[in-house]
């Protein structure tokens, strides 16, 4: 690799993290005082304009907290699991890929952190770490309350992933590859078109499982005031529960992006963009494919955040399942449901491929 | 032997050394968290030095089958059986102890000496099967070639291979309602 090529990767690296990360303040306030309107109350509103400086004021707090750790803890354990929260879901972010390509000195640069060919793949096998650091936390900590939080959340993830992989792998039928820019390609393409018009249940339930996934309501289960306190991080406090708090949200956005790839058309443009494209390039006479990735870049995040408002509307909305409900939906419903889904993607993939 | 390294090289002797001391924990650790997460730790080097390679196909399928599902059951159910304070009383006598220890320490000698001789003649870079690097991304990718040999040549022997998984399922399963009953 030459010196364009280091320099664009740590640049993609830098405005993926910082995209990532600097929105969880944001979205932390937007969530307040989104459910503070679903609720009609005022919410956050002292702290700076319309109250947006609160996660400012909340993180300092969680800095200045003292760092508490139970006495009985496996140290090692209790320290590495807040981490591997938040590496696992960033690690995922790599794959997904955030415009077509940037043409820079005559280079074009490929706007995915990690050009990896089986990228969906990939993200499954990150998603499937996110265990882990729940597992790791609950027993480390020592405290019945959090092995009971523990072993619910897991068992939740563990048994969603599977209806999750039945409703991607029954998408890589249509699209047959792993490669996320070919899915978008060929959802952008005229051929082609979005995923969830394909497959709408696919899609719902892809839907779904991301909230149980990422363990948010209804199904946050791992959590429960009334039976198990804060469930597997009851004994974090300060900076490591707020690792755990981060890590959620990054998660929560990962979904969303990989939700917006595979069934929503990903970076493609949203409709109405490609004039704006075409305006922009012809009046400030900037290049017109990097203006498209721009606007690339812009869609996709129009989507993540659409999705991100979808995850605080339903919060407030539906109810919290209890756990027996919550295992019956995810292996007697949602699991039929995915393997009959895939049933019909095989046959309208058959029949697609004869009638061209 | 040419000792100019580049950061591929850096991280291939860095994941090493995480995969070696991960089976090092793994053998000498007391607690069974431990030793699972040291075998996690080992699973995963290894599958970043297969991502390292440019083999992100079989990276991805090590860690999604063995650290996304087989090591989560394991620590999964050391966690539920609470293990903790499990002890194995081996009384072995000394003389046999001794004897399978240099056993043990004569087999990794040959071992290494195996890995340090190849190592030096490449002969493994040399020996290419029918699917060179070439070739595969001719055809269009690991996970396209893995997948049409999987179906179409070995098809048999992919099938035959689902029949002892289906044993060993049935087999649990009776295991466990005998012990209700």
């Amino acid at each position: 690799m030459d010196q364009i090529m280091w320099i664009a990767l740590f640049l993609k690296i830098a405005v993926v993290l910082a995209c990532c990360m600097g929105s969880v303040p944001f979205l932390v306030w937007f969530e307040r005082r989104g459910s503070a309107w679903i609720q009609g109350r005022v919410g956050p509103n002292r702290v700076g304009p319309f109250g947006l400086l609160q996660s400012l004021a909340d993180v300092l707090k969680f800095f200045f907290k003292e760092d508490f750790a139970p006495k009985n803890a496996s140290r090692i354990y209790y320290y590495l699991a807040p981490m591997i929260a938040l590496i696992a879901p960033l690690g995922a972010l790599t794959m997904i890929p955030f415009g077509s390509y940037v043409e820079v000195a005559g280079q074009v640069i490929n706007l995915q952190i990690a050009e990896v060919n089986a990228g969906v793949l990939f993200i499954l096998a990150f998603a499937g770490l996110e265990v882990y650091p729940i597992i790791l936390a609950g027993w480390a900590s020592n405290n019945k309350y959090s092995v009971f939080g523990a072993l619910r959340g897991s068992s939740q993830i563990v048994s969603y992933e599977i209806s999750m992989g039945l409703a991607l792998v029954s998408m890589l039928l249509a699209y047959g590859t792993l490669d996320l820019h070919s899915m978008v390609e060929w959802q952008s393409s005229a051929a082609g078109m979005w995923g969830c018009v394909m497959n709408p249940i696919g899609a719902l339930i892809f839907w779904i499982c991301t909230f149980a996934e990422t363990n948010r309501l209804p199904f946050d289960l791992p959590e429960g005031e009334a039976e198990i306190v804060a469930g597997f991080h009851v004994e974090y406090g300060s900076m490591k529960f707020a690792l755990f708090f981060l890590a959620e949200y990054v998660a929560m956005i990962m979904a969303s992006a990989l939700l917006a790839t595979v069934f929503f058309g990903g970076y493609s443009l949203l409709p109405g963009f490609s004039h704006l494209v075409g305006w922009v390039s012809s009046a400030q006479g900037w290049p017109l494919q990097n203006v498209k990735a721009f606007f690339e870049f812009a869609s996709l995040f129009l989507k993540v955040a659409f999705f991100m408002f979808v995850f605080v509307w339903v919060r407030w909305t539906l109810p919290r399942f209890r756990f027996d409900q919550l295992m019956d939906l995810g292996w007697k419903i949602l699991f039929p449901l995915a393997m009959l889904n895939l049933g019909y993607m095989v046959a309208l993939v058959t029949y697609l491929a004869r009638s061209h | 032997m040419d000792l100019s390294m580049t950061l591929e090289d850096i991280f291939l002797f860095a994941f090493g050394l995480v995969a070696v001391g991960g089976s090092l924990v793994m053998l000498f650790a007391k607690n069974p968290i431990t030793v699972a997460l040291g075998l996690l730790s080992v699973l995963l080097a290894t599958g970043c030095t297969y991502g390292l390679m440019g083999e992100h196909m079989v990276a991805t399928l090590q860690i999604v089958v063995y650290a996304g599902a087989i090591m989560v059951l394991f620590v999964f159910s050391i966690m539920l059986l609470n293990l903790n304070n499990l002890k194995f009383d081996l009384a072995w006598p000394r003389v046999l102890f001794w004897a399978s220890v240099a056993g043990l320490a004569a087999f990794f000698a040959l071992i290494c000496i195996n890995v340090l001789y190849f190592f030096q003649s490449k002969m493994a870079q040399h020996q290419w099967g029918e699917f060179t690097p070439e070739k595969v991304s001719e055809l269009g990718g690991n996970a396209r070639v893995l997948s049409q040999a999987l179906f179409s040549q070995n098809y048999f022997s992919f099938e035959l291979v689902s029949i002892p998984l289906l044993i060993a399922l049935v087999g649990a399963v009776v295991l466990a309602k005998r012990k209700l009953n």
